[in-house]
């Protein structure tokens, strides 16, 4: 042969680049497994952004699409004809010169009345001198005469003569005389000195007494703090709450907050029907018809009248449906809200509630403005009721900001796409842990290839590239269809959860870049970035390593002396101290599996065992709060219930950046029956709930405030008393009573274990029972209940999938090994025990940490998410919860273990022997 | 042939050792020669003598303590990592004794990688058909013998047209038979596409076949001929 002969050839593509199709394949269901999961988690979350983009674009174009209110405010009665205009100037009220002013009145008044009534004493007094010293001269001198005549007259005779003439006299002169005489004087300057100078007296007193209470009266209405006026638009929002009774379900009774016919504000979206025309027709929010099962057409009882409903909407206003801003959770399922034509509103025989809604003219740029602008209006409202004259109290005032019925989705959407990003961050980074741990594995089993191509000249880069691209095509594929299966089949599971739990309005479904950066350029790069590292720590060796296949990073150690055990044992050992990296990420999975796991088993739980001994927390099954403890007749409030006992309460706020939340503040009776507290103690007793959501320990002090007052409460903190109901303080009546400016055995209320029927229900403002706690309970298991039942199989399966991947590549790093022992005789079983054995014993002991780590990190989580809720109740898992999460996970390893066995079974007794490289 | 082809390859003084101090083991003490372009060289020796270090040198996978060496007139001591990658891409051809195969990609592939190196590859096919692997080109690794896995790690170090070819021990895990083979190929490789070849062996035998002969043992060189009586690879007994 000669060299001309030589023909030389096309440079042909790279034929790495085809290799990856061909290890895509070749090891499909493993990249099958990650491509589910990633499918799933990328679709879900992608799911996600995309539902809650497109329905916060909607809730925040309907805050002016439907004229959402800046904040509402009730008051006690309908406001007179000058407030209403007055708060709208968005002006605080002068209260220190109209209190003046007022007392100056009321002063003139007293004043006039007491120099008048010492002028007319002095008057009379005076007149009656001068009658009697006219009588007695005329009598004396007729006396003269009868002397000088010879005739005697006895001293008595004198005297009765004298009384007779005075009586006379006073009788046709007094009066006329002090008629003139009063007139004269109240004409004379002297008189008018005089009442300028008493005026003048009584105005000093005033003005020193309002100055020395100045300090007072400006704290309590914040007079010397920066205010800029507030203008606002103010429109009537009358409602009136009446007992809900469906027409075709006897047993169902809940409340229902009617509204008149709203034109202005507050505007709503009717998703199916139309707006109520006549008086007997109804629209009610569609959660609660959906979660009471009502639709269009039928009948419901609101008192003694009965409706129609022509629609179901979404008030904008109500988009979760919190009876009270301070409830701890919303309740769509006994509490509605509805909205009824004026002469339908005539029907309702409920008192009215004088609820107004506020809209500011000078729209805040943020959240931050709109808390000046509310903390400014609250002190306009204060003040302006404060000097208003038919003595008007505020019973309620609510920022749009605070208000949870408008806030509480929106921010649930916010924390849920929070946590979801970070769900799939984690999720994302474990896979590409397992992508790396593969990578590793792949690139040890390599080692000859790796070595011979960079001898032969392959750079770096181009391996790394070859290296990382299976995992990267995996995660391209994965986040395409992720994204396309978010917008479609996601993105209506996840809004089908939203309309599940609040009232939304209609959305249409946007474009979200951000989903698409986040759910898949971020995968995308943190897959990237991980497995770029791990890749290129190890291809920074030389080539001769590779040959060598002298891969680790330190100098070979010694083996690890074991102890005299066994042989499976050791074996078992070294098959452990081989795998230690490989067995860290099932740690490190199984952690996050557990984590997962924790809530979804833990959640069910929590309200399962809070519903169940809710009753046993209540420290009385009834306690009844009275609109005034006195009846129509000025009798005190009693009632003959057994065991009932008499309690003060208030409410007081403990305020933080992120909510204000509502303590109730008891006061006990000395004895009592229901709450055993030290009357003496030096301080107060506060509830092991406020305790626990705020870390509040013995000896600690607690500030709290008056809600529409500047005023602080600080109690030291005596004792932590075994109440987990609700965020309580407690302390003795009297204490109570001079801690809040009460008279002497002054009550709120009654509480009993047995029911109190014999008060009348005009005298009581509410009624609180174990089932009112459990409203919470019940509308999070509603809302979350199904979805966790759910999730703990999605955890399993992931759990399943997660070790599936890393225990298959413990046993291919084995399988020569493996096949190996099986030409010296070992049966698959005896093989399985030794491989097998040692992942179920690092699963086995993994999970316990695992159960440990994942149960505390969800407590932490738990507590992140309360302090965004009103109440408390603390995260309960039970033993046997536990035990259900290492039941699951250790299923999962179970059915992995199967297949393991089976793939043990499969390898060939030859591998050992055949030169694959 | 001129003194450029003389010196094709050309060694000075190389020297390189194992561990420090105590432990401290001279691999190579001062290695001196030179192989001409198109040269047939064996590196005899017994185990541990220094040949397959010397062989990880000149490709530039290992590299000396001291010395140099010229390729064609390129010092390769004084190449970094990079250039050390790309002069091995260019002008270098490994031949491993384990075969080194991509088990999942075909004959026919696992040659074109080495090929993709090559700007101006040899014709895949007609190199398939020397190799004797035409017929065989569509199966994976593990459907072959191992003296047709030789084959094909010599067809990927060939295809590239290297001016130079670095066998190990390329006949140490093959029988008698395919051994001669294997043999017969290079020397067709060496005639017909006239590379230099160098090749580790510890089988006196193959000396025969060679054009340059050089004996090493406890790192220095024993002896340095030129074969002037080669005969072919057929011809080869031990």
């Amino acid at each position: 042969m000669s060299e001309t002969a030589v023909h030389f050839g096309k440079r042909p593509g790279n034929p790495l680049n085809r290799r990856v199709w061909k290890d895509l394949l070749s090891d499909w269901k493993r990249y099958l497994m990650i491509f589910i999961m990633l499918v799933v988690t990328i679709g879900f979350v992608s799911g996600m952004y995309v539902a809650n983009n497109s329905m916060m674009t909607t809730l925040t174009d309907n805050v002016e699409k439907l004229h959402q209110e800046s904040g509402h405010f009730e008051l006690s009665k309908k406001a007179d004809s000058n407030l209403i205009p007055a708060l709208e100037t968005g002006e605080k009220a002068d209260v220190v010169s109209v209190f003046r002013e007022r007392a100056y009145e009321e002063a003139e008044e007293k004043v006039t009345e007491a120099v008048n009534e010492a002028v007319e004493e002095n008057v009379r007094e005076q007149v009656r001198t001068v009658i009697t010293e006219q009588a007695t001269a005329a009598v004396e001198q007729q006396l003269a005469g009868y002397a000088e005549m010879g005739m005697a007259v006895s001293d008595e005779q004198r005297q009765s003569a004298i009384d007779e003439a005075l009586d006379t006299a006073m009788a046709e002169n007094y009066d006329k005389a002090v008629e003139e005489a009063l007139k004269t004087a109240y004409e004379s300057d002297d008189y008018k000195t005089a009442l300028s100078d008493a005026m003048k007296e009584a105005k000093d007193e005033i003005d020193k007494e309002i100055n020395e209470k100045y300090d007072d009266l400006a704290e309590r209405y914040e007079l010397n703090k920066d205010f800029t006026p507030v203008p606002v638009k103010i429109y009537e929002l009358f409602y009136k709450e009446q007992t809900e009774l469906i027409s075709a379900d006897a047993s169902y009774s809940g409340k229902i907050r009617i509204f008149n016919d709203r034109t202005d504000i507050d505007m709503y979206d009717i998703l199916e029907g139309r707006k109520p025309e006549n008086e007997d027709e109804i629209i009610i929010d569609r959660m609660h018809a959906d979660n009471v099962k009502l639709k269009v057409g039928d009948r419901i009882k609101a008192g003694n009248a009965e409706f129609t409903i022509t629609g179901l909407a979404a008030f904008v206003d109500y988009s979760t449906l919190y009876e009270k801003n301070t409830d701890t959770m919303f309740d769509a399922l006994t509490f509605n809200v509805a909205m009824v034509m004026e002469a339908g509103f005539e029907r309702l025989s409920a008192p009215l509630h004088a609820n107004y809604a506020f809209e500011y003219k000078n729209k805040p740029a943020d959240v931050i403005e709109e808390k000046v602008l509310s903390d400014n209006f609250l002190k306009v409202l204060i003040t302006q009721t404060a000097v208003t004259e038919n003595e008007t109290e505020i019973k309620d005032y609510v920022p749009a900001y605070a208000n949870h019925a408008i806030t509480f989705a929106p921010n649930d959407m916010g924390s849920d796409e929070a946590m979801g990003g970070v769900l799939l961050y984690i999720f994302v980074a474990v896979l590409a842990f397992i992508f790396a741990v593969t990578a590793t594995a792949k690139l040890e089993k390599e080692a000859s290839v790796i070595g011979t191509l960079r001898a032969s000249g392959y750079t770096k880069g181009e391996l790394v590239r070859y290296y990382m691209s299976g995992p990267l095509l995996v995660v391209i594929f994965a986040s395409i269809v992720g994204n396309v299966l978010g917008y479609t089949l996601f993105k209506n599971v996840v809004t089908a959860m939203y309309y599940n739990s609040y009232s939304l309005p209609t959305y249409e479904t946007l474009w979200t870049p951000d989903a698409f950066v986040r759910t898949t350029i971020v995968p995308i790069i943190l897959m990237l970035v991980i497995n770029f590292i791990v890749i290129i720590r190890m291809l920074r060796l030389s080539p001769l390593r590779f040959l060598r296949h002298d891969l680790k990073k330190t100098k070979r150690k010694k083996a690890v002396r074991l102890p005299k055990w066994k042989f499976f044992a050791r074996f078992r050992m070294r098959v452990f101290l081989q795998n230690i990296p490989n067995y860290i990420m099932v740690f490190v999975g199984v952690c996050f599996v557990m984590l997962l796991l924790s809530m979804a088993v833990g959640m069910p739980e929590t309200l399962k065992y809070y519903q169940n001994s809710m009753t046993d927390m209540m420290f009385a099954e009834e306690q009844v709060i009275l609109l005034t403890t006195e009846d129509e007749y000025g009798n005190t409030i009693e009632t003959s219930t057994e065991g009932a006992e008499r309690f003060s309460m208030e409410s007081l706020i403990r305020k933080s950046d992120t909510l204000d939340e509502e303590i109730s503040i008891y006061g006990i009776v000395d004895g009592s029956n229901y709450i055993k507290i030290d009357t003496g103690a030096d301080g107060v007793y506060i509830s092991d709930a406020f305790a626990k959501k705020y870390s509040i320990a013995k000896g600690d002090t607690i500030t709290l405030s008056a809600k529409y007052e500047n005023k602080e409460y600080k109690w030291k903190v005596y004792d932590i008393y075994d109440y987990s109901a609700s965020l309580a303080v407690f302390m003795p009546n009297d204490m109570f009573n001079t801690e809040f400016g009460r008279k002497n055995g002054e009550f709120s209320g009654f509480m009993s274990d047995a029911h109190i029927d014999d008060i009348d229900e005009k005298y009581i403002a509410k009624t609180i029972t174990g089932e009112d706690m459990l409203k919470i309970a019940a509308q999070l298991d509603h809302s979350m209940g199904a979805y966790m039942v759910y999730f703990q199989y999605v955890c399993v399966i992931v759990a399943a999938i997660i070790l599936y991947l890393l225990t298959k590549i413990i046993i291919e790093k084995n399988e020569r090994a493996i096949s190996m022992v099986k030409i010296l005789g070992y049966s698959s079983r005896e093989i399985a025990s030794l491989y097998l054995v040692t992942t179920a014993l690092v699963v086995f002991v993994t999970e316990f940490a695992a159960i440990f780590i994942g149960y505390k990190a969800m407590c932490v989580v738990w507590g992140v998410l309360l302090m965004k809720l009103g109440g408390y109740f603390a995260f309960v898992i039970p033993f046997s919860g536990f035990v259900k999460e290492f039941v699951l996970v250790f299923a999962a390893y179970m059915i992995i273990t199967v297949i393991d066995f089976i793939r043990i079974r499969r390898i060939p007794k030859v591998l050992a022997l055949k030169n694959v490289e | 042939m001129s003194e450029e082809e003389r010196k094709f390859l050309e060694v000075k003084n190389l020297k390189k050792s194992f561990g420090s101090g105590d432990t401290k083991q001279d691999v190579l003490r001062g290695i001196d020669f030179t192989v001409a372009k198109g040269e047939f060289c064996v590196l005899l020796g017994p185990s541990g003598s220094g040949k397959s270090t010397l062989l990880n040198i000149l490709g530039g996978i290992d590299s000396a303590d001291e010395g140099d060496i010229y390729i064609n007139g390129d010092r390769l001591s004084r190449m970094d990592e990079k250039g050390l990658t790309q002069y091995r891409r260019k002008h270098l051809g490994y031949v491993f004794q384990s075969y080194n195969l991509i088990p999942n990609l075909n004959v026919k592939e696992n040659i074109e990688t080495g090929a993709y190196l090559s700007d101006k590859p040899l014709d895949i096919d007609e190199l398939l058909k020397i190799l004797g692997l035409y017929e065989h080109r569509h199966k994976l690794p593990n459907q072959l013998s191992g003296g047709q896995q030789q084959r094909v790690s010599i067809g990927r170090a060939i295809v590239k047209n290297p001016d130079i070819l670095l066998c190990d021990e390329p006949t140490g895990a093959l029988d008698y038979t395919t051994s001669k083979e294997i043999l017969r190929l290079i020397e067709e490789v060496n005639t017909k596409y006239g590379n230099t070849i160098i090749m580790v062996t510890h089988n006196e035998a193959i000396k025969l076949m060679a054009d340059h002969v050089i004996k090493l043992r406890d790192g220095k060189i024993r002896h340095d001929d030129i074969n002037t009586q080669k005969i072919t690879a057929d011809e080869l007994e031990w």
